[in-house]
């Protein structure tokens, strides 16, 4: 028996020295970083052409763009490399008067080289984005007539260039440098980038964090509070709000569902207000809506036969609102003048649904299937998705749930495979520039596989928008291609999801902005 | 001996082989990993343009030769998603999830190796069965919602431990090394078990128990050799097994290792890591699984010339 | 995560003394296994009659009731009701359904191609063996969540891709345990006997092989059936299960899991509906094991 004894004290004694090397709870060290969990990374590339606009959130920290913006997205000479910018009469030339004294990480200036040398590659082959389409049709050419001078040419009049290449939109008006590139190649560079940004990389283990720290001195933050910024992947909400708990993160993502505990325990919580739209839309068959959908009041009984109310305050824990305009991106609506007023909110009348269909001749319902998938921004998808179908099947209409991931329900919708069935996304709400870039692809039947609107009015409210100089003129054609939505029922819009962050005791201030795809990490770190 | 072990060599390789082809199909059957690179307004000659730069637009075969012909030297190609070389990504993970499951096998020795010699001692009575359950309790449970149990209480209200990811030392490895080793014990501690009960039961040691003389050290020894070599086979096997299947346990203690970039590349239709990781999955595990066999081979000759 | 990986199916370390005659180590019957077992599958039985309410009526208004017992509760849901408001005692009931009949389903596949191809490489020998061996450890060095995953996500997660994905792999190790034992018994007496007697090969290992390596198969299938059921709650988590709006156990775990602290039931009852299935499974697969066949300890 002694030798079982000793055997089962020897694992004992192992567990024990294993307890014992275990450190004591956090939070006792003070921490000179900054640590942000987000759910995942959306590519793992560090460079502008390959990652785009899904991580903004750290490139933004490394790279300077050529026409920066406030947190609120009004365009701002001080937030950017370019001081000043203006047009020629005919809007075809672009001037961008560039900062003086603006070093990359490498030690390098930059100039107006590297300006130029950034919106060809933002435009070349190698580009991802999806964005740098419209870049290559409308610049002729770019000029150098001095290092701290651009001049964009382009092909037609236009005043979409400054919106372009700021913050407000994607990547591609981020500055890189040319000498280093052009020595190292793409590829080293995309795995050790230099930027020009108040953060310079320091390292990036792929599925777990990417790492920056703090430039001195730098134009524009000076010397900021956290010396190093680091961004983790945690996949799993649980383990976010434990990292949280534990002091191991400052900010993180958070799910609408779980704000309520963590606010109970004295987190404080940023919202992103309307961070997003969720809209639903029928996939189009090759000519355009398919039957039943083409009657416009199968399209109205679909929309009022749900409760947008229930839909915010229980399936989004209360941090949603209802939305009225399908496609409706409202962090445009100030600035093109759409006012939406009570009468154009949808009410929750199934009643008035049974009714419509009934008059389209559809007494007995009928059926459609729905995609249910789940979205970053969206982990209440399935769920989401579930829900509405209760609601249609209350009506008569019979929902087949045919739950994908994003990419198989993507497929079937540009493939036009299964026209009628329904889809859904919660679209990232954007100024009107990149408003319109998405009403140019999701409602506008020339772009072939994105529309989900076909309407002849709408698209040639569209394609004069491009044409025009004056913004009266623009602003006039975006309200009513969107009212004309509307009041056509082309698509379903759900509501507009508040995003939550939550942030540690000690954060201090922070304002996350109102930017497509950014949450100004930089003014958080510079503490200020 | 050694045509058997050049033998299986040759098989594993051809099974190699045919796998290769498996999941190339496979791979390119999960759809368009364009989809989701492309942002939602990509256009058509978007979608062409980058199929032509990355290289998709060619002919099946002649993708799949290149693959083979580059994955023979090592070279898995770049991946789509990340674009880079899948080789550095796989340097990157791998390690992490060796060490995850060496700190697991651990953790499971150190529980399956008290219980086991107490069921052994104690056979038949309370105890047996109490060690037997406990054993059994951690095959039967899902991992996922242990681990995210392990996450809430132990490392989010009580703070005992960091939740995962291996930044924090050697702390970070407790919760996911439990989940994954818990896992794992019943089987260990069976083989124990019913290894040291052979010879515990045996003539010899009851003729000698009836004769009232103490158990000599002598058995004792013999006992636990005798136990070990399937132990030790089978925690040979098993981590291979852990090194490659950790999805789930990788997901939620945020640990970037192999069972993680599969799922990013299996959710992201990046073809070359899919490949990548299968194929290195496979060869673990066959490497594994012939060192296995040739150490049977070594102590039973019977089954050198039966395979 | 495998129950248990079989080693090579080669014969276990030989113990030259020989095997000691023990009484069956169960002794008694394992009441609470059987008990469990029994429970549950009448349950999924008579499930229609059994549950109170329809599983997928949802009522937003009603969603994260307590069970009935807790603050908040109500005797209209006995174990309180899910995210959408769905009675979780009804989606257990049904659940039972779901998740035994994959766990079920999977491993009678599993078994019936793999015992075939064990008891042929086993009888033959030689190439075909060398061949059959080949592919199955081609098979089981295949990850079986990866297949999964990739499944469902070419063509979508449904019950059958769950059962096809996991049977297509679980077969090899079926297949690793009865060539072993085939091959133990191919040296045996009776068996060159019966040869001599000039009986074909379907007959010998119909009548003679099969019947003989039942006892394994029963208990390899007995502890699978967990091991099933614990990989479908996993592969629900990864998104890749059995899809909603269908009850099953481990979709609603995985549905369940962010709320493990503010509203356990959720994911807590049919967590330990799983525990209780598995655990009885498992505990009655050790039971056969000791009593029809000490041998097998491998397993």
């Amino acid at each position: 028996m002694t030798r079982a004894k000793r055997i089962v004290r020897g694992c004992l004694l192992f567990l024990t020295v294993l307890a014992l090397l275990m450190p004591g709870p956090a939070g006792a060290q003070a921490k000179p970083d900054l640590t942000i969990a987000l759910s995942s990374f959306a590519t793992e590339s560090l460079d502008p052409p390959v990652a785009g606009h899904l991580v903004k959130y750290y490139l933004s920290l490394m790279f300077d763009y050529l026409v920066g913006t406030t947190p609120d997205g009004q365009l701002s000479p001080n937030a950017g490399v370019a001081t000043k910018w203006e047009s020629s009469a005919d809007h075809k030339r672009w001037t961008f008067t560039l900062r003086k004294g603006v070093k990359f990480h490498n030690g390098d200036d930059l100039t107006s080289e590297d300006v130029k040398f950034s919106l060809e590659r933002a435009a070349g082959k190698r580009s991802t984005t999806g964005y740098a389409g419209p870049l290559r049709t409308l610049v002729a050419s770019i000029e150098t007539p001095a290092p701290d001078r651009v001049v964009i040419v382009t092909k037609d009049p236009t005043l979409i260039i400054p919106n372009y290449l700021s913050r407000a939109l994607s990547s591609e008006g981020m500055i890189v440098p040319k000498k280093y590139i052009e020595s190292v190649g793409d590829d080293a560079f995309a795995r050790k980038p230099v930027g020009s940004g108040p953060y310079k990389f320091v390292e990036q283990i792929t599925g777990s964090h990417v790492r920056l720290t703090a430039v001195d001195n730098h134009w524009r933050l000076g010397t900021p509070k956290y010396k190093t910024v680091t961004i983790r992947a945690v996949p799993e909400e649980t383990t976010r709000i434990a990292l949280l708990r534990r002091g191991e993160v400052d900010v993180t993502e958070i799910s609408r569902e779980r704000v309520g505990e963590v606010e109970k325990e004295g987190y404080p919580v940023h919202f992103r207000k309307e961070e997003a739209i969720l809209s639903m839309w029928w996939i189009l068959g090759p000519d355009g809506m398919v039957a039943p959908m083409k009657d416009k009041r199968v399209r109205e009984a679909m929309n009022v036969a749900l409760d947008r109310n229930e839909i915010a305050q229980s399936i989004f824990a209360g941090r949603a609102e209802p939305a009225a305009i399908p496609l409706g991106l409202s962090w445009s609506f100030k600035e093109i003048g759409l006012k939406v007023t009570p009468d154009m909110m949808y009410p929750y009348d199934p009643a008035r649904a049974k009714k419509l269909l009934a008059d389209a001749g559809l007494a007995n319902g009928f059926s459609l299937d729905a995609y249910a998938y789940q979205l970053p921004g969206l982990p209440e998808g399935k769920a989401f998705a579930e829900a509405v179908s209760g609601y249609w099947e209350k009506v008569g209409i019979k929902i087949k749930l045919i739950p994908v991931d994003y990419p198989a329900f993507r497929k079937n919708w540009v493939d036009r495979k299964t026209p009628g069935s329904i889809g859904y996304f919660n679209i990232a709400n954007r100024d009107w520039m990149g408003t319109f870039a998405l009403l140019e692809k999701m409602a506008y039947s020339p772009s072939k596989p994105n529309d989900t609107v076909n309407d002849a009015e709408v698209d040639g409210m569209i394609s004069q928008v491009a044409k025009q100089t004056d913004r009266e003129k623009i602003n006039t054609l975006m309200r009513n291609s969107f009212l004309r939505i509307r009041s056509e029922h082309l698509g379903m819009p759900i509501v507009y999801l508040h995003s939550p962050y939550a942030t540690s005791k000690k954060l201090g201030k922070w304002n996350p902005g109102s930017v497509m795809y950014d949450l100004f990490f930089d003014e958080l770190a510079s503490g200020k | 001996m050694i045509r058997f072990v050049l033998s299986r060599l040759l098989q594993s390789l051809v099974a190699l082989a045919i796998l290769s082809v498996v999941v190339f199909a496979l791979a390119r059957a999960t759809g368009d990993p364009l989809q989701l690179i492309l942002p939602m307004s990509a256009t058509p000659e978007d979608y062409a343009e980058a199929r032509r730069y990355l290289g998709l637009d060619r002919p099946y075969v002649e993708q799949y030769l290149s693959f083979v012909g580059r994955a023979v030297t090592g070279d898995f190609g770049m991946s789509i998603r990340a674009r880079r070389p899948v080789v550095e990504l796989l340097q990157e993970r791998l390690p992490n999830s060796i060490r995850l499951a060496a700190f697991a096998m651990a953790i499971t020795l150190s529980i399956a190796f008290p219980l086991g010699v107490i069921a052994a001692v104690r056979k038949g009575t309370g105890i047996d069965r109490l060690a037997q359950v406990i054993a059994v309790l951690g095959q039967s449970l899902p991992t996922f919602w242990v681990s995210i149990v392990l996450v809430e209480v132990v490392a989010g209200r009580l703070q005992w431990l960091p939740a995962g990811s291996n930044e924090a030392g050697l702390a970070s490895y407790v919760l996911p090394g439990f989940t994954l080793g818990w896992f794992v014990v019943a089987g260990m501690m069976r083989l124990l078990r019913s290894g040291m009960l052979e010879v515990l039961d045996s003539e010899y040691v009851k003729l000698a128990r009836v004769k009232g003389v103490l158990e000599p050290r002598v058995v004792w020894m013999h006992a636990l050799k005798n136990a070990l070599i399937p132990v030790v086979t089978f925690a040979g096997i098993y981590f291979s097994i852990l090194v490659t299947t950790a999805i789930v346990v990788e997901t939620v203690f945020a640990w970037p290792g192999l069972g993680r970039l599969a799922y990013e590349g299996i959710s992201s239709r990046d073809y070359p890591v899919i490949q990548a990781v299968v194929l290195t999955t496979a060869v673990i595990v066959a490497l594994v699984n012939l060192s296995v066999d040739c150490l049977y081979a070594v102590i039973d000759p019977r089954i050198r010339h039966a395979g | 995560m495998p129950a248990e990986p079989v080693t090579t199916g080669a014969l276990p370390v030989p113990d030259v003394q020989a095997q000691p005659a023990r009484e069956a180590r169960g002794g008694r019957l394992p009441y609470f296994s059987l008990g469990i077992v029994a429970l549950f599958v009448l349950v999924a039985i008579l499930a229609p009659l059994l549950s109170p309410a329809d599983p997928a009526d949802q009522s937003l208004r009603n969603r994260f009731r307590p069970p009935v017992w807790m603050e908040g509760g109500t005797a209209k849901h006995l174990l309180g009701t899910d995210r959408l408001g769905r009675d979780m005692l009804s989606r257990i009931i049904w659940g039972s359904r779901v998740s035994l009949a994959a766990g079920v389903i999977t491993v009678l596949i599993a078994t019936a191609f793999g015992a075939s191809v064990g008891l042929v490489a086993g009888y033959y020998g030689g190439r075909v063996d060398a061949v059959l061996m080949r592919v199955t450890d081609a098979t089981m060095s295949f990850p079986v969540i990866l297949l999964a995953l990739i499944l469902a996500v070419t063509v979508g997660p449904s019950f059958t891709n769950v059962v096809v994905a996991i049977a297509v792999i679980l077969w090899a190790r079926f297949a690793r345990v009865i060539r072993g034992q085939v091959l133990t018994l191919m040296g045996l007496d009776f068996i060159a006997q019966a040869r001599i007697a000039g009986a074909g090969a379907w007959r010998i290992i119909t009548r003679h092989l099969f019947p003989n390596t039942l006892n394994t198969l029963v208990v390899l299938l007995t502890l699978q059936i967990g091991y099933v059921i614990i990989v479908e709650a996993s592969l629900s988590f990864l998104g890749a299960g059995i899809p909603p709006p269908t009850p099953a156990w481990g979709s609603m775990i995985a549905e369940g899991r962010e709320f493990v602290t503010s509203a356990w039931w959720v994911s807590g009852l049919p967590g330990l509906a799983i525990l209780l299935v598995v655990l009885a499974f498992n505990l009655l697969g050790d039971w056969l094991r000791d009593t029809l066949d000490p041998k097998l300890r491998q397993l």
